[in-house]
């Protein structure tokens, strides 16, 4: 079980950083294209507060609970190979 | 600077950062590991030939590494089933792991299963977990997999052909086998072997790879050539001897 604990801990660490990175990355995304949005279309009033909503809105959305898969994918993966080479 | 300069400093280099690296971190494995990234990888790197080399060698080694872990599947006749002590010597690194939950240690009881192609060829895998190791195909039913293959054995006379996936290289000089990881039965020594997994894995790696290197030319293109660009003429306009010197060690004339 050692090995497997090993394994586990490893593939958590990596995962954590590549969804934090990609979280972070995701979200700087989504702020451009608000500001973005803001400066095209010429909108009237607080910018941040545009900014802000929008984010709040993104925070909630499924993009973001998507990237949830980063940890999803994977651990399916190693899930299905183990059940499709030993058990079938 | 003349050539046979270069070669002189270059030999020079390379002996100075190996003796350095012998005085850091002693005789050994750490030692070779220190010399080629600080001595032998600048060097390969600077000039242009080698460079070439370098990448070259570099490709036919991850070709090599792909060509070992990814799945084949061969058809075969299998003959017999058996175990064998093995001692790991200097071919450790070809075996796998221990049975999942038993101890690690340098000598094993090991399966083997051995057959005979179509083209009347022997070929011989051993059979072992890998575990939760490398290479990540999660086998775990070894003592599965032996009496399958035991319940699937036949003569020259009446052969009942088998599908063998399985990854490794059979190499006779370092006594290596390539590691079963499923059997089944076929219909006869024609049948289909084409390496399903091997193919969708490969696809995905080269679009990976693909997706890295366009976005690593943008990035260079757009940020690394223009701060470099910025750097060089900096250092130009300061007519420092030191850019000129160093430029003068690359094979490439000056911008």
């Amino acid at each position: 079980m050692l090995a497997f604990a090993r394994l586990f801990v490893m593939l958590m660490i990596v995962l954590t950083v590549v969804y934090v990175s990609l979280s972070l990355y995701s979200r700087a995304q989504r702020r451009a294209k608000l500001e973005r949005e803001w400066d095209e279309e010429g909108l009237e009033g607080d910018k941040r507060a545009f900014v802000k909503a929008g984010l709040v809105e993104y925070d909630s959305s499924l993009r973001r609970k998507l990237i949830l898969g980063v940890y999803i994918v994977p651990l399916g993966l190693i899930g299905f190979i183990v059940y499709a080479l030993n058990f079938q | 600077m003349p050539l046979y300069v270069k070669g002189i400093l270059w030999v020079c280099y390379l002996g100075g950062t190996f003796l350095l690296s012998g005085a850091l971190v002693g005789a050994g494995f750490w030692r070779w590991v220190l010399w080629g990234g600080v001595g032998v990888l600048p060097v390969l790197l600077y000039s242009d030939y080698l460079k070439w080399v370098f990448w070259g060698f570099a490709w036919a080694s991850f070709a090599a590494f792909l060509h070992y872990t990814l799945p084949q599947i061969d058809i075969v006749r299998v003959t017999d089933t058996y175990s064998k002590r093995i001692d790991f010597g200097e071919n450790s690194i070809f075996w796998a792991s221990e049975d999942v939950g038993t101890a690690a240690s340098m000598s094993r009881d090991i399966f083997f299963i051995q057959g005979f192609r179509p083209n009347g060829r022997p070929v011989i895998y051993r059979n072992e977990d890998t575990g939760w190791g490398w290479p990540p195909y999660f086998k775990i039913n070894t003592a599965n997999l032996q009496a399958e293959a035991n319940n699937l054995l036949s003569t020259e006379a009446a052969p009942r052909w088998v599908a063998i996936k399985h990854y490794g290289w059979r190499n006779e000089f370092l006594t290596i086998f390539p590691n079963a990881v499923s059997v089944r039965p076929v219909d006869g020594p024609d049948a289909d072997r084409i390496p399903r997994t091997t193919i969708a894995i490969l696809v995905v790696l080269a679009a990976l790879i693909w997706a890295v290197w366009v976005r690593w030319r943008r990035f260079k293109a757009q940020r690394l050539d223009p701060a470099l660009a910025g750097m060089d003429a900096a250092l130009d306009q300061k007519r420092d001897g030191v850019s000129r010197w160093i430029n003068s060690w690359r094979g490439k004339p000056r911008r």
